[in-house]
């Protein structure tokens, strides 16, 4: 008696009651796609995630003021020079600041966000592309004196100049809420910024971007320019920590504020766990589900190959006689689940895919599954087939052939 | 080839104890054809449990083909099985899923015949018994007889040393029943052995020795001429 008889004998069983099979094996085919499906979701969010902060880089700290500060505690450009000359892990400090202006050009005004710093904002600008298509970023010096210069994104050139490129040198007008006017030399042009929300928005309605050296921005209203926000890079992602809290004390003490937490340091590793542990909650909520199923599908398997066992205890009672062993018979109908549980866990596994697929094409996420994942279901579910399938089996095996022959 | 020494069986059903069998002793030979016949309750269907090592016995011996199997495990009366005893049931107890094909080649399957040989030794089985074609048909497709056959055909493919039939023509009509035990005096005729319990005496008389049972103790042995066909 080998493995392929057994596994024929097993198929032809549970061909011959497809409708019973298929019922039977729905609890296991429900427990699967769940698991496959928040696995593949879930891995590929966290992955997805990941890449995001990755992008931004990992060593980034944003550093905040509180709503409930006072003038007296938003950061001043002094505080920058001396957070950079003091913690000499910092390698990028820019403010980070955002202001709602209109800009205007011969031809077009349009409402646009404008985005300040230090000329480190090149890299530390979250909400921009600073990827220079043509001239050149503001520098130290347009900064140190307070240059009208203006950094535009592709998109603010075709939208301001008719969709010319070739704008370097051109000069825009910058209006501030309460109307003042500043005039700026464009000095460079960088990737647009919301070329991947095309399609879904109307592009005429969209802000423009632009960025400038904060000191010129402060020309146009100081009280735009107040710094409440700091965006700072450091050499090695596992000195975040130790620099966010000396940043902290160090804006404390220069502020005469020691104790009243105004200042908080956020980094995307920790955004990162939050995220990880939110995810790993619904991960395990979902994992939760699909035991139960998976426990309600065993119990079902169990159940039918009671049934199936009794059915067949004249069967059963013949093959003794005919020369098949306890064990031929135990292994017989212990395959019969396994195979049962199997076939299960393999339509679950095709469709916890497709609603992978479906959940991230609604999510706009790339599902990750795993062969890990795949060989977990298989192994899995074997499990779950011998572990319910073992009782029925001995029952089985253990028939005595002569009352099993007599079975009406 | 079969040797039974003072055989005891009891029942014990609560407090009352039944003696099935009470110390029977039973030699057969090689090539003969019995008939064990005996009212129901007579004790004739447990012998023949105990002849095929369906079941136990509580004291004596019994030695088939040379060796004493009195005392065997669940397993070695497996294999004993398996090898040397073929099974004609009175309900034919064929697998309903299987082919007929398969049906034959299934003790082959526990005796560990590769497929191949499986085959061609279940064709030739049921060549025997004058069964060679509709041999891809499921049991439920062909008639009573025809089951009957495959059920010989099965019972004798592994080549036991021994074929026992337990009331093979009760679900039979006459013309079937006669059908049936031709077949058996030919395998007889080629040297096979057969033990067959019945209750009706026309069957009996195809065979060429009657042990007849009351109460649990043989009560007559003896040797007749077989009617022919």
């Amino acid at each position: 008696m080998n493995i392929r008889e057994n596994f024929k004998m097993a198929v032809d069983s549970i061909f011959s009651n497809k409708l019973r099979s298929i019922l039977t094996m729905l609890g296991i085919i429900i427990g699967i796609a769940a698991v496959i499906a928040i696995l593949a979701v879930g891995n590929g969010a966290t992955s997805e995630i990941t890449k995001t902060f990755n992008d931004f880089g990992a060593s980034t700290i944003s550093l905040s003021v509180s709503d409930e500060a006072t003038g007296n505690e938003m950061i001043t450009d002094a505080d920058i020079v001396a957070l950079k000359s003091s913690i000499p892990e910092i390698t990028r400090i820019s403010p980070d600041n955002t202001a709602n202006t209109t800009v205007r050009s011969d031809f077009e005004s349009r409402s646009a966000l404008a985005f300040s710093g230090t000329p480190d904002l090149q890299y530390t600008n979250q909400s921009m592309d600073s990827t220079i298509v043509s001239g050149r970023y503001f520098n130290q010096n347009d900064y140190d004196d307070a240059k009208e210069v203006v950094v535009i994104s592709e998109d603010t050139a075709t939208a301001l100049f008719n969709g010319r490129q070739d704008v370097i040198g051109e000069t825009i007008q910058l209006i501030g809420n309460t109307g003042n006017v500043l005039n700026l030399k464009i000095i460079g042009i960088v990737k647009g910024t919301f070329q991947e929300l095309q399609g879904s928005f109307d592009l005429s309605q969209m802000p423009l971007s632009l960025a400038l050296p904060l000191i010129t921005m402060e020309k146009l209203n100081p009280s735009v320019a107040v710094i409440n926000s700091l965006t700072v890079q450091v050499t090695d992602k596992n000195a975040i920590e130790s620099v966010s809290n000396r940043m902290v004390r160090l804006l404390e003490t220069r502020h005469d504020s020691v104790g009243d937490d105004y200042y908080t340091a956020t980094n995307f590793l920790q955004a990162l766990d939050q995220v990880d542990s939110v995810l790993g909650l619904f991960v395990n909520f979902i994992a939760a589900v699909a035991a139960i199923a998976l426990l309600v599908g065993g119990i079902g398997v169990m159940n039918i190959m009671l049934v199936s066992v009794t059915e067949r205890t004249r069967e059963i009672g013949t093959r003794k006689a005919l020369g098949a062993t306890t064990n031929t018979i135990l292994f017989q109908f212990l395959m019969e689940a396994v195979i049962l549980t199997l076939i299960g866990g393999i339509i679950g596994l095709v469709l916890g895919i497709l609603l992978a697929n479906g959940i991230s094409n609604a999510l706009s996420i790339v599902p990750n599954i795993t062969l890990g994942s795949v060989l977990l279901v298989l192994l899995f579910s074997t499990a779950v087939g011998i572990f319910f399938g073992i009782y029925p089996a001995r029952k089985a095996a253990k028939l005595d052939p002569i009352e099993a022959l007599r079975y009406e | 080839m079969i040797q039974v020494k003072d055989i005891v069986k009891t029942y014990t059903t609560g407090s009352e104890t039944l003696v099935a069998l009470d110390t029977i002793s039973l030699e057969i030979m090689a090539g003969e054809f019995t008939a064990i016949m005996g009212p129901s309750g007579s004790g004739k269907s447990t012998l023949m449990n105990i002849l095929g090592l369906l079941d136990r016995f509580d004291l004596g011996t019994y030695i088939l083909n040379g060796q004493n199997v009195s005392d065997l495990n669940d397993n070695e009366s497996a294999k004993v099985r398996n090898k040397e005893i073929g099974f004609v049931f009175q309900s034919f107890n064929l697998m309903p899923r299987m082919s007929i094909l398969e049906n034959v080649a299934l003790p082959l399957v526990y005796a560990g015949v590769k497929p191949k040989e499986r085959k061609e030794r279940a064709l030739a089985a049921l060549e025997r018994v004058g069964l060679s074609n509709r041999v891809k048909h499921k049991p439920n497709e062909i008639s009573g007889g025809q089951k009957q056959r495959v059920a010989i055909a099965r019972a004798i493919v592994n080549e036991p040393s021994v074929l026992m039939a337990d009331e093979p023509t009760g679900n039979l009509d006459s013309k079937t029943t006669v059908d049936i035990m031709r077949i058996f005096q030919e395998l007889n005729t080629e040297g096979t052995t057969i033990v067959m319990v019945t209750h009706e005496p026309e069957v009996a008389l195809y065979t060429k020795r009657i042990v007849t049972f009351r109460d649990g103790a043989l009560v007559n042995d003896q040797l007749q001429q077989q009617k022919l066909m």
